[in-house]
This record gives C-alpha cells, sequence and structure tokens, in this order.
C-alpha cells in the first residue's frame, strides 16, 4: 500500500494530472461564468427580499431564511412538491415500461424495425411547445380527436374534460409527457440492449431457461447501468419540465397541475416576487442536485464492478 | 485527493442539473440605445404585446403617420408576446436591453413603476393641456404615489351581450339585477345553452371578469372576505349550481366567451368592446345587444385598456413626443376604432357620434363612469392572484365561497399591510 501510494504521488504522476486539468480548465471556466453565476446568483437572491416594492433600491436588504420559510408556508409550494413528485414518477414509470417494450420488440430485428424505430423518435424531435399545443387541442372538450373518438366508439357519452377537469388534468399532462419521453428511454435501452451478448443467451438457452428467466436473469441485470442512466436522466429532465405545463394548463384548474417550475415562474414574473421565485427555483435544485449526486455515487459503484 | 474528486463530483452533479436556471436567459439582442440612425434621427423603439392583426396594423399605422410628420423622430414598432414582454422587461431592467416606450396592461403599470421601469412624467403631464381631459379611472391607473408614470393609450370595460332571439323566444327582457339575472339566466338555459357564461381562469383574466361582481355587491376590491365580497363569490357559484352556467367557465378565455356566443351555446356573456368586430365577422346573422352589467347594490365594471410607459433613462422627449401625437382627436378616434377601444379623454370621446350614437358602444361608453382601475397597486399581480385562486376554488367545489373567499382575504390582507 505505502508504495503504490508512493508511486501515484510521485512527481511524473502528478505533472501528468495536472496537464490534464489544463486541458479541462476552458472548459471550467466556461460552466463557471454560464453555470456558476446564475447560480450563486440565485442562491444570493433566495436570502434577499426582492420584489416590486424593492426592486429599485440600491441595497437589497438580507432577510435570512424568510423566504424559505414563507414559500415552505404557502400551501401552493406543498401542492407542487406533491404535483412534480407525482408528475416525475408517473412520467417515468410510463415512458419506461413502454420505452422497454419498444427497445425489445425492436431488438428482435425484423423487417422494417429499423425506419419504424426511426419514426418513434419523431415525438422526441418535436419542440415541446408544439407537442403541448398538439395535445392540448387532442384533449379539447368541443372537437378534440380523443373525445371524438371515445364518443364515436360509445365509450363515453359526454366529452371528458381532460385538462380542464382538475380530477383529470395531472394525468393527461403525465400522459404527454410520456408520449415525449418513450422515445428517449427505447433509445437508451436499445442501446444497452445490443452490448449484450448473444452467447449468453446461447449458454441460458442450453441451460434449459424459458423466455422469462432469460429476461429476468440475462436481459435485467445485463441493462442494469442503461436502466440506471435512463431512470436518473429522466427524473432530472421530467423533474424540471415547464414549457409543456406552462403551455398546456398554466398549472391549472385551480394548481392541480401546478409544478414547481411552473410555480417558482409564476412567482418571479406574474407576481415579480423574485427572491420567492428563486427560492422555489433552489429547492428544485437541491432535490435534483442530490439526485446527480446519487447518480454519479451509482455509477462509479457500477465501473468498479465492470 | 479525496477533495479534489468530491469537488469534481459535486461540479459534475451541478452542471446536470444546472440547465433549470439556463432557460431564463434572454435572447433579445435589440437594444434602442444601440440604433440611431444615420441621417442623425432618433430612433424609438416602441413595444406592444397586440397580437390580433388589425390591432398590430393600427400600431404600425400610427408610427407611420407620426414618422411622416416630422423628421427628426423615426418610431419602430415592435411586437413581443405579452409573457414575453412581462420577462423581458424585468430582465431588461438588469441587462438594460429595453426599448424607449412600452405598452402594458394598466394593472400592471404600478408594479413596473414601482421596479424602476418606467420614468415620472409628472413635469411632463403637469404642463401639459390635456391633462384634465382624462377619465378618472384610466389616468389613476397611471399613477403611483402621486406620480405620473404613464398615459392611456385607449380603454375599455366589460358589458353584458345578449343574444336577441333567444331573449324573444324565451319571453324575456334584459336583466337589470342579480335576481333578474338568475331567473332570466335559468330560463334561457335549455339543451346544450346555458343561460349565461363568464371566463374565470386562474390569471388576472379572471380577476378582470370577476371584479365587476364583487365591486356591485359594494365590496371594494380588497374586501372579498367581507360579507358583501362573500355574497359576490356565492352568487356566480350558484349559478353553477343552478346549472346556469357551465363548470368549464375556469378555463374559458374571453375569446372563447365570443365563441360560446356565437354558436349559440350561451345567451349572455360579459366581455369587452375589442370582441365587437370578432362576433360581427363569426356571426353577421346573428341579432344581439348589449347591456349594462346587471347590479347588485350599484352599477360596476372595471376598467381596461393599456396605458403608455415611457421607459427611464432612453429617449424620454422623443418618446413624449409621439404620445403627445398619439393623444390629437383625429389620431386617437382612428386607431381606438381599430383596436375596439373608448377613447380615455372625455372631449374626444364624447364628441365622437360613432361611440356616443352607437346603440353599442355607447353602452361600453356608459360603463367606463363606473368603470373601477384595478389597484394601482405595485403588488397588484399578488392581490389579483388571490381573488381568481379564490373563484377557481369555489366554482370547482374545492371550497365553499366563504371559505375561499376568507382564505384569499387573508393572503390579500398580507399583501396590504
Amino acid at each position: 500500500m505505502e508504495i503504490i501510494l508512493k508511486n501515484k504521488y510521485s512527481r511524473e504522476f502528478i505533472s501528468e494530472e495536472r496537464k490534464g486539468y489544463l486541458f479541462v480548465l476552458p472548459a471550467l471556466i466556461f460552466m463557471l461564468a454560464f453555470v456558476g453565476y446564475p447560480i450563486i446568483y440565485n442562491f444570493i437572491l433566495s436570502f434577499r427580499d426582492v420584489n416590486v416594492t424593492t426592486f429599485s433600491n440600491p441595497i437589497k436588504p438580507f432577510v435570512g431564511l424568510k423566504n424559505y420559510i414563507d414559500v415552505f408556508q404557502d400551501p401552493t409550494m406543498m401542492i407542487s412538491i406533491k404535483n412534480t413528485l407525482v408528475f416525475t414518477l408517473g412520467s417515468i414509470s410510463i415512458q419506461f415500461v413502454i420505452g422497454l417494450g419498444l427497445a425489445l420488440l425492436f431488438n428482435l430485428k425484423f423487417k422494417l424495425s429499423e425506419p419504424i424505430r426511426g419514426l418513434m423518435v419523431v415525438s422526441y424531435l418535436i419542440p415541446m411547445t408544439v407537442t403541448a399545443l398538439l395535445f392540448k387541442f387532442m384533449y379539447s372538450t368541443s372537437g378534440g380527436i380523443i373525445n371524438e373518438v371515445l364518443m364515436q366508439c360509445h365509450l363515453i357519452s359526454e366529452p371528458i374534460g381532460w385538462i380542464i377537469d382538475s380530477k383529470t388534468s395531472m394525468f393527461s399532462v403525465i400522459l404527454t409527457n410520456s408520449w415525449v419521453g418513450i422515445p428517449f428511454n427505447m433509445l437508451l435501452l436499445t442501446t444497452g440492449l445490443s452490448n449484450i451478448s448473444d452467447t449468453l443467451y446461447e449458454a441460458g438457452k442450453v441451460d434449459g431457461a424459458n423466455v422469462f428467466q432469460r429476461f429476468f436473469k440475462i436481459t435485467l441485470p445485463s441493462l442494469r447501468p442503461a436502466i440506471l442512466s435512463v431512470l436518473v436522466l429522466g427524473f432530472i429532465y421530467t423533474f424540471k419540465v415547464f414549457d409543456l405545463v406552462f403551455v398546456m394548463t398554466n398549472g391549472g384548474p385551480v394548481n392541480s397541475t401546478e409544478l414547481m417550475s411552473s410555480f417558482a415562474y409564476k412567482l418571479s414574473f406574474t407576481q415579480f416576487s423574485f427572491s420567492k421565485g428563486a427560492t422555489v427555483a433552489n429547492v428544485l435544485f437541491a432535490i435534483l442536485f442530490c439526485v446527480s449526486l446519487g447518480y454519479l455515487k451509482l455509477i462509479k459503484e457500477d465501473e468498479v464492478i465492470g | 485527493m479525496k477533495k479534489t474528486k468530491t469537488l469534481l463530483t459535486c461540479l459534475t452533479a451541478v452542471v446536470m442539473t444546472a440547465s433549470i436556471f439556463v432557460g431564463c436567459g434572454s435572447s433579445n439582442t435589440n437594444t434602442s440605445k444601440a440604433k440611431t440612425d444615420a441621417s442623425a434621427k432618433t430612433a424609438l423603439t416602441v413595444w406592444h404585446y397586440f397580437d390580433g392583426q388589425q390591432q398590430q396594423k393600427a400600431m404600425e399605422n400610427l408610427a407611420d403617420k407620426f414618422n411622416k410628420s416630422q423628421d427628426k423622430i423615426e418610431v419602430e414598432v415592435e411586437f413581443v408576446p405579452r409573457a414575453e414582454l412581462t420577462k423581458q422587461f424585468t430582465i431588461g431592467l438588469v441587462a438594460d436591453k429595453l426599448p424607449d416606450l412600452g405598452l402594458v396592461d394598466n394593472p400592471d403599470m404600478a408594479s413596473f413603476a414601482a421596479m424602476g421601469l418606467f420614468a415620472d412624467i409628472s413635469d411632463k403631464m403637469n404642463s401639459y393641456e390635456g391633462k384634465d381631459q382624462f377619465y378618472p379611472g384610466p389616468i389613476s391607473s397611471c399613477k403611483l404615489d402621486g406620480k405620473y408614470y404613464g398615459i392611456p393609450l385607449g380603454s375599455n370595460d366589460l358589458a353584458l351581450f345578449y343574444n336577441k332571439d333567444m331573449f324573444s323566444a324565451a319571453g324575456v327582457e334584459p336583466p337589470t339585477t342579480y335576481a333578474e339575472l338568475k331567473t332570466t339566466a335559468k330560463k334561457l338555459t335549455k339543451g346544450d345553452t346555458y343561460g349565461l357564461a363568464i371566463s374565470a381562469p386562474k390569471n388576472e383574466e379572471g380577476t378582470f371578469q370577476y371584479l365587476p361582481w364583487l365591486l356591485s355587491s359594494g365590496a371594494k376590491f380588497n374586501e372579498i372576505g367581507s360579507p358583501a365580497g362573500i355574497s359576490s363569490l356565492q352568487y356566480l357559484t350558484d349559478l353553477i349550481k343552478d346549472g346556469s352556467m357551465s363548470k368549464e367557465v375556469i378555463n374559458w378565455t374571453q375569446n372563447d366567451l365570443e365563441k360560446q356566443f356565437v354558436t349559440n351555446k350561451a345567451a349572455m356573456i360579459t366581455d369587452g368592446p375589442w370582441i365587437i368586430d370578432t362576433i360581427k365577422k363569426d356571426a353577421p346573422n346573428l341579432k344581439w345587444g348589449v347591456v349594462k352589467i346587471p347590479k347588485d347594490k350599484v352599477f360596476a365594471s372595471d376598467l381596461g385598456g393599456e396605458n403608455w410607459g415611457v421607459i427611464k433613462g432612453h429617449h424620454e422627449d422623443a418618446a413624449w413626443e409621439f404620445i403627445k401625437f398619439t393623444q390629437q382627436k383625429d389620431i386617437m378616434n382612428e386607431y381606438c376604432a381599430d383596436f375596439g377601444y373608448i377613447p380615455s379623454r372625455k372631449d374626444i370621446a364624447e364628441s365622437n357620434d360613432k361611440i356616443t350614437k352607437d346603440p353599442i358602444m355607447s353602452v361600453f361608453l356608459d360603463e367606463l363612469q363606473y368603470a373601477m382601475p384595478r389597484g394601482p397597486h405595485a403588488k397588484w399581480p399578488e392581490i389579483s392572484d388571490a381573488m381568481s385562486t379564490a373563484m377557481q376554488e369555489s366554482f370547482t367545489n374545492a371550497k365553499t365561497p366563504e371559505q375561499a373567499a376568507k382564505d384569499a382575504q387573508v393572503k390579500i390582507d398580507t399583501v396590504l399591510k
């Protein structure tokens, strides 16, 4: 152990490592300026009292944790945290299950599997605002295609207020977000699947494993790193979704689809309570930061195992 | 070494997460200060958020006329979508990427003035001969703490549109009181036709639509939790419970109301004069009229319309010249007609036969004397949010009207204290 340490910290090793840092430096400076600055600014903002009346004052008073206390006492904050969790977990589970199913399907490499898989990605490429508007029209109670089809099939007698009823609005928004997320899941999982060696399956077959056993004992364990990436990245992307909800429901009806992101926007740019908006954004950031840290830790463990 | 690793891990995590903040960046590169015409003309950038074709044309028309009338200032009109405009105004304050002149919805004026966006034009106003010609509502929406920060572009208010054919078929007269409205609405509700439709989304538009009912009950804008305030919310909620008003009102915009009206799905709607041309175009054969919104204790409406705001520290004098140009009788009458607005000045509105003698516009003009400005208060957006939330909570049965109103009152009191 002693010897290894000595080697590691020998002069050559350190200078090698320093060279490495030098290469990373430009990117690091860029990141600090364009990513670090807003974060720090936002952090400071959340401890000051900046709203309409204090905005133009040269000195903005520090108020300690007051903004955090105020925000957490606001019932909308609790609703938005709950909604964000429901939205994220709901979206991830739907898009993961369907994404995995599709990845397995296209992994069968039948005729046309390639072009169809290519087409599937379209929904991921459409700008979020366009998707949101599209679904808004499709969910409409007067002439929306979803209600029309359901009524023609006599499944419902009167149109369902998909996004105007506070009971169904969250579900409808989750469904839309899943539609966008499915190709992302599918692509990452397909890559994972193609990395599994066929010899494993052959060996499994020889040992008499049936389809389910092969899936649970070979496919899933081998996919672990891909699944991990998909779930964590999916979590991060979904947790901060803003445009979709902003366009489709703007958080309504009655806060039923208010997410932390849309709530932060509303506080900052509709009510001009910049500090409170920053506070909500920071809470959102803190949660995602922890998730990211966890993800990196898991990846590291995986690499060690690998 | 361990520390560096931890630091790097943290950095990576930060980068992964950080895009939540990046979306707020400004993409607008247009700074009015940087633009100066080669011919030594002062370039004046004007921002507005009117998305209607006719309104956009009216704005450009206004700029054209002004540019031709003199050779010192060149006005350029730019359309910025409303949500973007609000955002750009606040971001612009920090980054100084602002126009010279902006149009804002009148209840937002106080907030922006308090944030230091607009120049104090009290001196200019006090020496301006047209100063006393404005209706009290519109001009008070331009003031904050006794100082002038803007001047009205034009005004509008809400009144009750009614379908004449449905009224004669049901044998009823346009209602003038709450009690009459309730029975009339009930009588007119048949099949997929609702007696009344209002617009109650959870935003400023919802508050704008709710205020006439609140004010009519005798309560002031900050008294939703008073017995009178509660009764107004109770009244509207009862209309929904009676089936005379659709539950969907919580998602309808004022433009949606027009669609409900012309497709005979609503016999009465509360809407503003800007919608008149659209109704005429969508349903040329529809017979309809306009009356004042029925009253509980007093007649009430609330004031809509935009104000010009001169951006502080830019070409303030040139902007003022342009504003003065728009205040001339013929010019104001012309663009107000295009906008479907009423001129905010007594001398101009009341000498315009197209308004005073028109059976529809005259109602809106009459209603303007009852039209209260929203606020003005720097924190109006928060007050407004409390009210539109209360309306949604009550309409969807999430809370009783009393509870919703009282909860809103608590929020409003915190803002006002």
